[in-house]
């Protein structure tokens, strides 16, 4: 055959162009490949003899490569998805088409305005995420242009049809959510859309008549009270993760806040009384919030950057997969270990962490609080705890009132007295506003807290007497103080009145539950952890005394009992002093959340009846805006009452949702825990969804509104980044490539809908309110927040873009690199931001004793346990005394879910391990977790083919099997012991099922045809390295929704592919949230718990959002699995790579020989 | 068949082709101990060469989960269980390579995957070896349970078994770096490459109907600039460089340190006789020692106890070639190590990169006078 008639080296141009993602197929049309890379005609043949080792002639072919793989140019660009890293990324163009991503190597060169430089060592940055982002870019889910649902058009046009009685738009336009088309709209049209419906979801809800109608529609009268006749109330806007861009993210805040305009507009009221709109939660909503630690420490969370961890010689991880989920600091770890640091992961697996760790604990998930007391029993028991520290920094040796559990006061048992005055702090009086946080050089307490907390006591062993401490005797003033306080015992008190009562060091109780309840025996029952483990861990923590890291993961925060779990971890580490030491510290790891890096007041809360045009003016500051828990929404939008009373605390209390806004938040719906309950209960009730997004994800599925928004790669507006786990702040560089969609910035989203409403309304305040941003000019907001900001006086934005763009951040200035929380406080004696202004293991308020958890105690899971769930650990304790379920009016034997969150049950060693979870006689038999991996983050889940088909067991490009939903597809990891006992082979499909009384969703008995969408139908692999009883399914693949089961069942090519709008599900049915439920935790929702607000150093008590708020338990779930398919590629037999003995639980004998080393013998 | 020198096996072995030694090999270390197996530089592969038509089975690099993981299904069972158990005499091998062990008629001992054996890429990722049963609820070093990430890519073989088999003479060896290539314009797509390469690494393209593989980046690396899956290593296992035969050995060479001077870094699976020039700092934690060997050679447990020494802090020289990983993206030809500090040198002895063993740790004043801002941690 000639040469020439055979396929030729493969790069024709019709190749290149197919090796494009379709979409960028156009653009690239206009690419002119060399015509010498596609004309090789002649072909020299090879001298017999030639050795192609040493010689070969014809190398000119090589050409072909080279301009393969060499740009036309080059720019840099920030990848944000929702992690905590944030890269500046190199794109490499070809053609005008981004061909690949390059890491800056620049990082190494940042610096901070005093001339600290990080090293080389920072480089290279990227990830698959980010290697991948071209695929998303070009992908065929990019939102093109603004989309609004048929139905929903149908809606507004018709003049708002409602329900005469109850208001509520007729259903007919909103029974096509999820199922019918979406039609293109100019923007323009869009904005004045959106105008016209808050108008009128804003005049709908507003006054008596606005009550009523909520009144009427079954809301909880608490609920509506909250709206305190206002409709903008129930208007409701959420950026997520808005650390990742405080313009055009949090921008939503300020959108909120100028929803102010809107209700005085509808209401006429003026200035003073006018509502804003109510902006969700971020990192609480995300569950990443560690709820614990504004117990312990009164701030939101304890964290480190993580390249600390070379300061350290030991380094715990508590369900923290550090080198699947951290990936550019995965490298911190292992050189970690380089400088000789030992690591332990405590996890239900032997997970890719393990593959590193020095030790590994396999134990039950949701039981690290229960760990964690056992090691804090032998350090106490075997007295390895560190005096000093527990008496200078912690409220271990403050006494308790053992008549009422309260803290004994200066001021209850010495007449007249008056609080210390403070000299760290400043008394602030109602109204006054503190300076900018770059300008607090204090605590800002509110003068009536202050006088609250008066001074709290430690029982002096020199004059047997109590000594009052002030909240800032602390640390070395504590010292300096020369009182000897006592941790232990039990001493009498003459109160003021006359009264004697015990009072004992809150040490004291806690040693006493340690000892009784908490030894080794009954926690390694509890938590399946052996003994020796526990012992052996427990006395290196209190060997490596400020060079111990605890790192707490998502895993164990996403259990309902995930305040424990903080309190108890601070305590091992309090009682070793390993906190806020650089190499000894507690950190919790999940999502990116310290926005007060930026301080954004001067943005978000700017008066939107006075914005400010002159930027260089004064800006007028009023929060109009005020925050509350989307954990609501997602719980049916209800509060949490059960029995006679209403759990949720007035400072928390949610609004009915008639609107939601969400930019970034692909979680929100796609994601989200019950997420099936919210697609069919809860979403008939929200009368406008409008979501932004570059990529076509769930939530847009069943969104009536989708802007089109720019992708990162092509994002031309200036913003900010920071994240908590390494020092770095980075600007946004402008992209100069052109948009490829009909798209626009998230701030021009919320710019445009406030220019409609200027229109709408007449007041041109609206569009006055993005001023800079109409003008082209966000860097002037962006400025005023720098000068505002503690971190950031001192940059300019321009600077900081400048280096930017060549792929180099700077340093945040934060007081210490690497960060650490608490660094002040134990290295300069500082107080904590708590009452005592130590770190706070006791909880006074009366929720806590009520609840039975004012010390830190010992909880099973709410769900993912073999035991009887949400019960409390306990032998009998005097300060344990917690109300019963028949004080709430309940049936004390009533598990059931709703009942099952404020039940304070408590049972002794014995009596837990003998009980059962309620759902074990009707074949339920695996704790199901999600933790998150290595092949998506939130904002990329398993959105590019590349990443999918890479991920886990079951990725194929060709789809062998057909009823594959996708190239790759989500699955459950079974130990193979465990799937052999089910009758579940390697790769069959299983049916998975969560508590049937509300999952997948409330009353799918009688909705069949809903039930099979929304139904989790999924893959098991057989997976050796996970513990016995314990079931495990990614966290990011999408769920299956009306289109993609559609798709499945009517394409020709099977994918579970929405034919209207191209969005992919990971599952053929339902998906890993069919077997979760919305759970709300009481002690998360008091008025009373005192901590600092999220930004500056301003404190406060009761609900702060990302602070003190409701956080859900999204991985508790327990399961029945049965098979449901074989898995074989022929839909038959046994999944190939089992049939053919190379898997766990299928060995072959080569597999045998292999595994056991043995195709190599011979002498040693 | 001609007779040459592998100095991996200890002895001579036969060949198709004479020894013939590049002026400088191309060549790598991976420290399996930091790979975390985050497949970024897989994706930075596929996103540059092999996102096309024909090419969806094509992985040149790839990183598998060991035992369980392979990519193409068992490549190495299958070529191990072939061979039949071989043994090793000290550091000479006794058993037979590929080449010696060729079927009648054949250059090389192989076989060729099927389609459906391409499938499931990351098949195996994070499985451990043994069932997690009770008694393994608690582990300790070495660990009785495990698994150890495996990147791969072409290891651009000194005695490339695709080379020494392709009838076409369409395969050859760079005399500039020892880049093995696969001519796109005579290969005929016969796929005795595909069967002859142990390691599975060269692909054929059923679109275009002709072999494809790893080109070591040559583009990049022609301009001193590392390839794409060893500058995107975020795991900063990958030392990429040039290696020499231990005679010819470098202390100031990164790789040549790695490989022959400490003897940290084996080969994979040596007795194959291919000579491959990617070499692997073995598992520390792997309580399976014959695995090792089998594995990564007679110097595998040498290596683990070389490591571990460094680890207790008595090697600051091997702690700063590791640490200077991927800390720039251009070839660092000399390294040294210095007070605390690892210098990365280019061919001309010109300082690419500096980084210290430890990162500083900065402590900023409370109050900037200058800009009137307080500086705190707790924001």
């Amino acid at each position: 055959m000639d040469d020439k008639q055979r396929p030729r080296f493969r790069l024709t141009r019709r190749d290149f162009l197919g090796a494009i993602p379709p979409a960028a197929a156009s653009l690239a049309s206009s690419i002119i490949l060399p015509g010498d890379v596609l004309r090789f005609s002649h072909l020299a043949p090879i001298e017999p003899g030639t050795n192609p080792l040493s010689e070969y002639p014809n190398r000119e072919w090589e050409k072909v490569y080279r301009d393969l793989y060499t740009p036309d140019s080059q720019f840099h660009y920030l990848c944000a998805p929702n992690d905590t890293h944030g890269c500046l990324l190199k794109a490499n163009v070809k053609n005008g088409v981004v061909v690949y991503a390059d890491p800056s190597f620049g990082y190494g060169k940042a610096s901070d305005m005093y001339g600290n430089t990080a090293s080389s060592r920072w480089d290279p940055r990227i990830c698959i995420s980010g290697i991948s982002y071209v695929r998303r870019f070009y992908s065929d889910r990019r939102v093109k242009s603004p989309l609004v649902r048929k139905g929903y058009k149908e809606w507004v046009d018709a003049g708002f049809p409602r329900d005469p009685e109850t208001g509520l738009p007729e259903p007919r336009y909103f029974e096509g959510r999820g199922k019918e088309e979406f039609e293109k709209l100019d923007w323009d049209d869009a904005f004045d859309l959106v105008a016209k419906v808050l108008l009128n979801i804003g005049e709908t809800y507003s006054g008596d008549e606005g009550r009523a109608r909520l009144e009427k529609q079954g809301y909880d009268p608490a609920m509506v009270d909250a709206t305190e006749g206002a409709g903008t109330l129930t208007i409701k806007a959420r950026g997520g993760m808005p650390l990742h861009g405080p313009i055009r993210i949090a921008g939503a805040y300020r959108f909120t806040n100028m929803m102010a305009l809107l209700d005085a507009h509808v209401r006429g009221v003026d200035q003073e009384e006018a509502k804003g709109a109510r902006h969700l939660d971020s990192y609480s909503w995300h569950t990443d919030l560690p709820p614990g630690h504004p117990m312990v420490t009164g701030q939101q969370t304890c964290d480190f950057d993580l390249y600390t961890a070379e300061n350290a010689n030991l380094i715990t991880l508590w369900g923290k997969n550090w080198i699947a989920t951290k990936m550019p600091d995965g490298h911190w770890l292992t050189e970690a270990k380089l400088h000789g640091a030992k690591v332990v992961t405590i996890a239900p697996e032997y997970q890719s962490a393990s593959s590193k760790a020095d030790e590994v604990i396999i134990i039950r998930p949701g039981h690290d609080a229960a760990f964690s007391m056992g090691l804090a029993h032998v350090i106490v028991k075997e007295k390895l705890y560190d005096e000093a520290f527990v008496k200078n920094f912690t409220d271990l040796p403050l006494l308790v009132r053992m008549d009422n559990l309260k803290m004994l006061r200066a001021s209850d048992v010495i007449p007249g007295y008056q609080a210390a005055t403070l000299t760290a702090a400043k008394l602030t009086e109602p109204g006054e506003k503190p300076p900018p946080p770059a300008e607090q050089a204090v605590q800002y307490i509110p003068a009536a807290i202050r006088e609250e907390w008066n001074d709290l006591m430690v029982w002096d062993a020199a004059s047997s007497e109590p000594r009052p401490v002030s909240r800032e005797q602390v640390g070395t003033y504590f010292e300096e103080l020369g009182v000897d306080a006592v941790l232990e015992g039990e001493f009498d008190v003459t109160l003021v009145n006359g009264e004697r009562i015990k009072v004992r060091p809150n040490f004291d109780l806690v040693k006493q539950y340690l000892i009784d309840s908490c030894d080794p025996e009954t926690i390694s029952k509890d938590t399946g952890a052996p003994v020796e483990a526990i012992e052996n861990l427990a006395r290196e923590i209190a060997a490596n005394k400020t060079k111990t890291l605890f790192v707490e993961g998502m895993g164990p925060n996403h259990f309902f009992n995930n305040d424990l779990k903080d309190r108890t971890i601070f305590l091992v580490a309090a009682l070793t002093n390993n906190i806020g030491h650089f190499g000894g510290t507690v950190g919790s790891y999940a999502g990116n959340y310290r926005l007060a890096y930026f301080a954004v007041a001067p943005w978000i809360k700017e008066d939107p009846f006075e914005p400010q045009l002159d930027p260089a003016g004064k800006v007028a500051q009023h929060g109009y805006t005020h925050s509350e828990s989307a954990h609501y929404y997602n719980y049916d939008d209800r509060p949490l009452r059960v029995g006679n009373k209403l759990f949720t605390g007035s400072t928390h209390m949610p609004t009915p949702t008639k609107t939601l806004f969400w930019a970034n938040s692909n979680s929100l719906l796609g994601n989200i825990k019950w997420a099936h309950n919210v697609v069919v209960n809860t979403l008939p009730r929200i009368e406008l969804l409008s979501v932004n997004e570059y990529f076509w994800s769930g939530s847009c599925e069943y969104a009536d509104i989708v802007f089109a928004v720019d992708s990162w790669i092509e994002r031309k507006s200036p913003d900010l980044f920071a994240a908590v786990t390494n020092p770095f702040l980075q600007s946004w560089p402008a992209s100069p490539l052109p948009r490829i969609y009909d798209t626009r910035d998230d701030v021009e989203v919320w710019a445009g809908i406030a220019g409609a409403l200027a229109k709408a309304t007449g007041d041109k305040r609206f569009a006055d309110y993005w001023h800079f941003i109409n003008t082209g000019q966000p860097e002037v907001y962006i400025n005023r927040i720098f000068k505002a900001g503690n971190n950031t006086r001192g940059y300019t934005y321009k600077d900081l873009d400048d280096s930017c763009q060549t792929g180099t951040p700077f340093y945040l200035a934060s007081r210490t690199s690497p960060k650490v929380m608490g660094w002040e406080q134990t290295n300069e004696s500082k107080p904590w931001y708590t009452k005592s202004g130590r770190l706070e293991f006791y909880r006074e308020e009366d929720e806590f004793i009520e609840y039975g958890e004012n010390l830190p105690v010992v909880r099973e899971p709410v769900d993912g346990t073999h035991h009887e769930p949400n019960v409390i650990l306990a032998r009998p304790h005097p300060a344990i005394q917690p109300k019963g379920p028949g004080e709430y009016g309940l049936d004390v034997g009533d598990q059931s879910t709703e009942v099952r969150q404020v039940r304070n049950v408590i049972k002794s060693p014995d009596e837990l391990s003998d009980s059962q979870h309620p759902l074990i006689p009707e074949g339920y038999t695996h704790v199901l977790i999600t933790p998150k991996y290595r092949h998506a983050c939130h904002s990329t889940a398993g959105s590019s083919d590349l990443d999918v088909a890479f991920w886990g067991p079951f990725g194929d490009f060709y789809r062998h099997d057909k009823r594959k939903p996708w190239v790759g597809e989500g699955y459950i990891d079974l130990n193979p012991e465990d799937a052999k006992e089910l009758g579940v082979e390697d790769g069959d499909y299983v049916w998975c099922d969560g508590d049937p009384s509300d999952r997948p969703f409330v009353g799918h008995e009688d909705r069949p045809e809903d039930y099979k969408v929304h139904r989790w139908l999924v893959r098991a692999r057989y997976h050796p390295s996970i513990r016995r009883g314990i079931g495990r399914a990614w966290f990011h693949f999408y769920m299956a929704t009306y289109g993609s089961v559609e798709g499945h069942e009517t394409r020709p090519d099977g994918l579970a592919k929405n034919p209207r709008t191209n969005y992919q599900a990971g599952y053929r049915y339902g998906s890993h949230q069919s077997i979760t439920r919305a759970w709300l935790r009481p002690t998360l929702q008091t008025d009373s718990l005192v901590r600092k607000d999220t930004s500056g150093q301003v404190i406060g008590k009761g609900f702060e959002a990302d602070v003190h708020c409701v956080v859900g338990a999204p991985k508790e779930s327990f399961v029945k699995i049965e098979r449901a398919e074989p898995g074989g590629e022929d839909a038959k037999g046994l999944w190939d790579p089992a049939a053919k003995g190379y898997r766990a639980g299928y060995e072959n004998e080569a597999a045998q020989q292999y595994l056991a080393g043995e195709f190599i013998n011979g002498s040693e | 068949m001609a007779k040459v020198n592998n100095w991996q096996i200890g002895r001579e072995m036969d060949y198709p082709y004479e020894e013939s030694r590049p002026e400088k090999q191309a060549g790598a270390v991976f420290d399996t101990n930091k790979c975390i197996a985050c497949q970024t530089c897989t994706m930075a592969c596929k996103t540059t060469w092999t996102s096309g038509k024909g090419q969806e089975y094509m992985f040149w690099n790839n990183v598998e989960t060991k035992p369980w993981g392979s990519f193409p299904l068992a490549y190495d069972m299958r070529i191990l269980e072939k061979l039949g158990p071989q043994s090793w005499d000290g550091s000479t091998y006794n058993g037979k390579t590929i080449f010696e062990a060729a079927p009648p008629g054949e250059k090389a001992l192989g076989f060729i995957p099927e389609d459906l054996e391409y499938a499931y890429p990351n098949r195996g990722e994070d499985e451990i070896n043994a069932l997690m049963t009770e008694d393994r609820y608690y582990l300790r070093l070495p660990h009785d349970a495990w698994f150890f990430y495996l990147p791969r890519v072409c290891n651009h073989c000194t005695y490339p078994g695709c080379l020494g088999s392709c009838p076409r003479t369409a395969i050859y060896k760079r005399p500039e770096d020892g880049i093995v290539l696969v001519d796109q314009e005579r290969c005929r797509g016969y796929r005795e490459c595909v069967k002859n390469c142990p390691y599975k690494k060269v692909f054929y393209n059923h679109v275009t109907r002709i072999s494809e593989k790893c080109v070591f980046c040559y583009p990049a690396v022609e301009k001193g600039i590392m390839p794409r899956c060893m500058r995107t290593c975020i795991g900063k296992i990958r030392t990429f460089g040039y290696v020499n035969t231990p005679e010819n050995a470098d202390p100031e060479n990164p790789v040549d340190f790695l490989v022959h001077v400490r003897k940290v870094a084996c080969p994979l699976m040596p007795q194959l006789g291919l000579e491959p020039n990617v070499y692997y700092i073995p598992p520390i934690h792997v309580g399976n020692k014959r695995f090792l060997r089998m594995l990564f050679g007679p110097g595998a447990e040498d290596a683990v106890k070389a490591y571990i020494n460094a680890m207790e802090g008595n090697d600051p020289e091997l702690l700063g070639v590791l640490m200077l990983n991927v800390s720039t993206d251009h070839i660092i030809r000399k390294f040294k190590v210095e007070g605390g500090i690892a210098y990365g040198f280019d061919e001309n002895g010109a300082e690419l990169v500096r980084v210290p063993l430890k990162e500083p740790t900065v402590v900023r004043p409370f109050f900037d006078e200058a800009v009137k801002a307080y500086r705190y941690n707790v924001t």
